[in-house]
């Protein structure tokens, strides 16, 4: 049997067929664009470039005033941009046929979004206990890097 | 001999996944732009100040503290929270240079409003300014507040800090902390707050000069404060009146004569 047959029966000889790029993946790039976005913005405000926030739940700018938003002397916004960068940039490369199945990419959406997470959590626990106070666009955040992370675990079973 | 299978056309997969990204990419870029602009052209937009001119009835209802002279010819009020990050700054940095050149000199008074934002500790800190007033001493308390806001800010007991602050005000810090612990000036917190929410204060500080509230530019530097305090009041300076073609706006309707009911430590 050709290899051009087991591609059109969907049977496996010695053809390698080509795997199928994962909707999860794809799902992982279209989040950690939001969340760059989302993170842009609030540097945006964070570096001076946008004079306000728009907030209409919560109150934005006093938890982006509190000493919370800055780690290490850089804006945890940013920081924010940079791990969404990375996300966005090893799940576009884990699309591409060579990678689909590489094991460091899966590893590495898992774990970078599992220290995204994790610090995540701590940032809601602060506004939760400490400022008393919620940033929509914060937890906008929270919610798309535990999406990012959820969607990261069955990519780890495919690379095994 | 079998016929080669015709081959399908190729096309990527993931032709619809870049699609996708980039209207998301298209739809927050503008999202950003518009922020962007947006808040460029808010004070452009901004209804004319003669709606947001203050009238004595407004002032008389509402007890403000008090620096200057009674009779100074210009009269500044200040809407603040002491737990807002940019009214620190504000406090830093413009206000002793308003309070050296204008106010010391006799050109102005100036009188503090509180506008608790609801920041976590905006309430406790107006009505500790107030207690620092009973003693005689908010403005050396006001200006020891905003510099160590940094510290008692997210603080889960903020009292422990500003007692030794009270202390080093010159206050009797027993006193000070009976006082912050009491209702006793809740009312006249909640009263200044109406009185700004009144008058349309957003944000904080918020400066209005002889009942004109001013707009942002004019508190970035003693400068444009200074040009704008001019233009509003140009008698108090020895310049004659700006023309009549000059953008001056209405005359505002108090500064010349004390507001009755603000008092003074």
């Amino acid at each position: 049997m050709s290899g051009a047959q087991a591609e059109l029966d969907g049977s496996h000889g010695a053809y390698e067929h080509p795997a199928a790029p994962p909707l999860a993946r794809m799902a992982i790039a279209v989040l950690a664009l939001i969340g760059l976005l989302v993170a842009s913005y609030l540097s945006l405000y964070k570096l001076g470039i946008i004079g306000g926030l728009t907030c209409t739940v919560g109150s934005c700018e006093q938890v982006q005033a509190s000493p919370w938003a800055v780690l290490l002397g850089i804006p945890v916004s940013l920081w924010g941009a940079g791990a969404y960068v990375t996300l966005l940039a090893v799940a576009i490369l884990g699309l591409q046929p060579r990678f689909v199945n590489a094991r460091w990419v899966a590893l590495a959406l898992f774990g970078l979004s599992a220290v995204g997470v994790a610090f995540s959590g701590y940032l809601t626990y602060i506004e939760a206990v400490v400022i008393e106070m919620w940033c929509q666009w914060c937890v906008t955040s929270a919610v798309i890097i535990t999406l990012i992370f959820l969607l990261s675990i069955p990519g780890l079973r495919r690379a095994r | 001999m079998p016929r080669p299978a015709p081959e399908r056309p190729r096309r990527s997969s993931l032709t619809p996944f870049y699609a996708i990204l980039g209207v998301v990419l298209l739809v927050g870029i503008g999202f950003l732009v518009t922020q962007a602009t947006r808040k460029k052209n808010a004070g452009a937009n901004a209804p004319p100040q003669a709606a947001l001119t203050l009238t004595p009835e407004q002032l008389q209802r509402v007890k403000g503290i008090s620096r200057g002279r009674d009779d100074a010819p210009i009269t500044i009020y200040e809407f603040a929270d002491f737990q807002c990050p940019h009214c620190a700054q504000y406090a830093a940095l413009l206000e002793p240079v308003i309070l050296e050149r204008l106010v010391d000199t006799g050109k102005a008074r100036y009188v503090f409003y509180e506008f608790p934002l609801g920041f976590k500790w905006s309430w406790l800190a107006a009505r500790a300014g107030r207690c620092a007033n009973e003693q005689g001493k908010f403005w050396d308390f006001h200006t020891l507040l905003f510099a160590r806001q940094g510290e008692w800010a997210f603080d889960t007991d903020p009292l422990t800090r500003w007692r030794p602050l009270a202390e080093q005000a010159g206050m009797d810090g027993k006193k000070f902390e009976e006082c912050v612990r009491s209702d006793r000036y809740l009312k006249d917190v909640t009263e200044s707050q109406q009185l700004g929410n009144s008058l349309g204060v957003g944000g904080t500080p918020t400066l209005f000069v002889n009942g004109r509230k001013l707009d942002s530019p004019a508190i970035t530097s003693y400068a444009a404060f200074e040009a704008e305090v001019r233009r509003i009041a140009p008698s108090a300076f020895g310049d004659s009146p700006a023309p009549a073609a000059a953008p001056a706006g209405p005359t505002a309707p108090i500064g010349q004569t004390p507001a009755p009911g603000t008092t003074a430590p």
